[in-house]
């Protein structure tokens, strides 16, 4: 099969809407924070929050059709627009049935699902919900608004995958695509600021600050969709994973160097080769052992980290895609092979090989 | 090696099978209650349901994680993960694969669901309210939240290390976790794939899907003119999924082969369903699969019984098969909507009706609708049937549809 390859970016997050932003903050460390309190009434445990500020997707896409998105549906709407517009693909009606979506997930929208749950203990009746707002309970909801305001009829799915969700994403598009289910993918994760995850990140007791992003990348069969030739950003080199019963760090971090081993050997790399990494952060003191076991040995000692966390925050599903991004913006400059390793605290582990076009100095300005 | 190409080249078929559903735990029973048409929906025990105007669903009282599950210790783990990792026991049992025969990393789990574990988000917005906000989330509770725990489940429960993948593709999300799973094991990534789903019943969606007008009183009667809605069930469904020689060289029984599988996206409304893109949907299983329309024997229905789900079904299978569909049966009347897992009940259902050779039943038919009075819903009665092949339909909030089609091995 022809290479699978990355033609399109977009990106929101705490940096402001937009690749452009993303890079800024990323390369001069700026860490945007927002007052939480300016987005929500509830009291919350943190004073300063990697959030979006001032996210307005009717300014973005307009009133019609966007009136009962939620925060995840809208900050995914926009992210799959502009890698669409990135990809410079045009969009007929053939290409739209051939273009899918896969986006990575924890449960969806907890602020949707659980104001749905609430309106049932406190409402007079506890009936009395707004059914406009049911289809924003289910974690499909993004994806398939997604596909609506784009006209996309390709397949459409939704990867819960946690930590993982934009990995396991990557890995069932690739899927798709291998099996010709799709010609293009636009593959991505999206998590929501909202109190609910503010609470949860906080009571689970996990490092860093809770943030929010969208990051979605057009993924395609080199030349499956017209017109040919479009410069690539990035190749996919390969994809691969897998779970370990029980979790324990020292286990997983042995698995996932394995994987590693495993996933540059699919794509004809030699550790050596490496000189990127981005790994699953914020879920607790177990990460940096993972990490260490996985990655210490094997890699070289130059390698440089693409983890965004501090910037950023921990955006959950969406840290392997905000690492990409951030990947991406330096192939501009220094195009080299990159791992993203990702794991959760259950065991699932999942390891991505990016590596520059084939045709070097391609790029588009 | 990288980039994988369409080496699909291997066949793909069904050794195990473990439903958990309201109307039967295990294939024996749950065989019995759809040739019986067992209905297994019941007033509602697992919130309290006072104040709703409708109290019935299809809850899987009889179900005791203790009694089905081997390793997973069932207080660290949510109802819709238990369910799962039940049904990947008892299918890799139904199978003869539950004394490790096949090396762990050769086994891919994949789950699919529509709210995950839809009961403790509300348990913890109960605590929410309870507390005065986010800050009486339990954390316990909290580490059971996160979907992709579903997959893991099964893959605990049966130490196994390939793939573990949860899906939340709503009500079709079962399908899109079998057609994952074929794939894995077609190409050669997996040697065995448990696929299923699960989901559990909640307050939200009983309350939503009653604000839609889509909820039905007491009983499920999909097809009929005087039709009024879902039960919203609950439950865990799972497939074992091997390589036809695979199979034949460890002498297995064989229920069924997968044929293939089809997905589309209405990208229409996140609610109402398309019934052209429907056809659409058809058409691609059908040409994935390589049959024609006059090969199907039988239609297991999504079928919920809402008045536009089974108009837009309707029409769909008329315009790919004409004058003359084959009959077209919907096992929720029976289970009731179990959401995630409910197109994995529906394949399940249409493998047995191949194995065994009957057509499930829609129970609680009493009229033609005008509308599509051609239909044949197979009613009240299960009945004997040669089923060569049957088509399993799965769609879904957000328009995501998915097809699978499973053949009687030749």
């Amino acid at each position: 099969m022809t290479a699978l390859v990355i033609t399109g970016t977009g990106a929101v997050s705490a940096a402001g809407v937009g690749m452009e932003a993303l890079v800024k903050a990323l390369a001069e460390d700026e860490r945007p924070r927002a007052d939480p309190a300016a987005l929500y009434p509830d009291p919350l445990p943190y004073q300063a929050v990697p959030a979006l500020s001032d996210f307005s997707v009717r300014a973005l896409l307009g009133r019609k059709g966007t009136s009962f998105f939620d925060r995840a549906t809208s900050l995914a709407v926009v992210a799959c627009g502009q890698a669409i517009e990135d990809s410079q693909v045009t969009l007929g009606e053939q290409v739209r049935c051939r273009m899918g979506v896969a986006l990575g997930t924890t449960v969806g929208s907890l602020r949707s699902s659980s104001e749905y749950s609430r309106e049932t203990l406190v409402a007079e009746r506890p009936y009395l919900v707004n059914p406009v707002l049911f289809p924003n309970t289910v974690m499909n909801c993004a994806a398939g608004q997604a596909a609506i305001w784009h006209k996309l009829h390709g397949v459409n799915s939704t990867v819960a995958g946690g930590r993982l969700g934009f990995l396991d994403a990557l890995r069932y598009a690739v899927n798709l695509l291998r099996r010709k289910h799709a010609d293009a993918m636009l593959v991505g994760a999206v998590e929501e600021f909202t109190p609910q995850r503010a609470w949860a990140h906080y009571r689970l007791g996990a490092p860093g600050l809770p943030g929010e992003a969208a990051a979605v990348f057009m993924l395609e069969r080199s030349g499956a969709i017209p017109p040919d030739g479009r410069p690539p950003l990035a190749e996919l080199a390969a994809v691969t994973g897998g779970f370990h019963p029980g979790g324990d760090p020292a286990g997983l971090g042995q698995r996932l160097a394995e994987c590693v081993g495993h996933a540059l050997h699919l794509a004809r790399l030699s550790p050596s080769q490496v000189r990127y990494v981005g790994t699953s952060e914020c879920q607790g003191p177990g990460d940096e052992q993972v990490a260490k076991a996985a990655l210490g040995g094997s890699l070289p000692a130059a390698v440089r980290s693409l983890d965004v966390a501090a910037v950023l925050g921990d955006c959950g599903a969406v840290s392997a895609g905000l690492q990409l991004a951030a990947l991406l913006a330096r192939y501009f400059e220094d195009p080299a092979p990159a791992v993203l390793a990702g794991w959760t605290v259950d065991g699932g582990y999942q390891v991505a090989v990016i590596k520059e076009p084939a045709h070097a100095g391609a790029h588009r300005q | 090696m990288w980039p994988p190409d369409d080496s699909g080249g291997r066949r793909v078929v069904v050794t195990g099978l473990g439903p958990v559903s309201s109307v039967g735990i295990g294939v024996a029973d749950f065989t019995a209650s759809l040739r019986a048409g067992k209905v297994g929906y019941s007033p509602i025990t697992s919130f309290d349901p006072s104040g709703f105007p409708y109290q019935m669903a299809g809850e899987v009282s009889e179900f005791v994680p203790a009694q089905v599950l081997r390793r997973l210790d069932p207080s660290r783990w949510g109802r819709s993960s238990q369910f799962a990792a039940a049904a990947a026991g008892l299918a890799m049992r139904d199978a003869g694969l539950d004394g490790g025969q096949v090396p762990a990393a050769s086994v891919a789990v994949v789950m699919g669901t529509t709210s995950g574990e839809s009961q403790v988000v509300e348990e913890l917005t109960a605590q929410a309210v309870a507390g005065g906000g986010g800050q009486a989330y339990e954390p316990g509770l909290l580490t059971r939240l996160p979907a992709a725990r579903l997959a893991y489940a099964a893959s605990e429960e049966l130490g196994v290390t390939g793939p573990s993948v949860t899906l939340a593709n709503a009500c079709s999300a079962s399908n899109y976790a079998i057609g994952y799973g074929y794939d894995l094991v077609c190409t050669g990534d997996a040697e065995v794939a448990v696929t299923g789903g699960a989901d559990s019943v909640c307050r939200w969606a009983h309350a939503g899907f009653y604000r839609l007008g889509a909820l039905s009183e007491k009983a499920c009667s999909p097809f009929d003119r005087d039709r009024t809605g879902i039960l919203t069930a609950e439950g865990g469904v799972a497939m074992v999924l091997e390589s036809l020689d695979h199979a034949e060289r460890r002498g297995a029984r064989i229920y069924a082969e997968i044929l293939g599988y089809g997905l589309n996206c209405d990208a229409d409304h996140m609610v109402a369903p398309d019934a052209e893109r429907i056809a659409e949907c058809i058409r691609l299983a059908h040409a994935r699969a390589g049959i024609k329309p006059a090969d199907v024997s039988y239609i297991c229905a999504h079928g919920t019984g809402t008045g536009s789900n089974d108009r837009a079904e309707a029409t769909a299978v008329r315009i790919v098969f004409g004058d003359q569909p084959p009959p077209m049966s919907s096992i929720k009347s029976m289970l009731g909507h179990a959401m995630g897992a409910a197109s994995g009940f529906g394949a399940v259902a249409a493998t047995l009706a191949i194995a065994g050779g009957f057509l499930p039943p829609t129970v609680n038919w009493a009229h033609p609708d005008p509308d599509f009075s051609w239909l044949d819903p197979v009613p009240n009665h299960s009945r004997p049937a040669q089923v060569r092949i049957a088509q399993n339909h799965g769609f879904a909030f957000g328009g995501n549809n998915c097809i699978t089609l499973l053949g009687a091995l030749r």
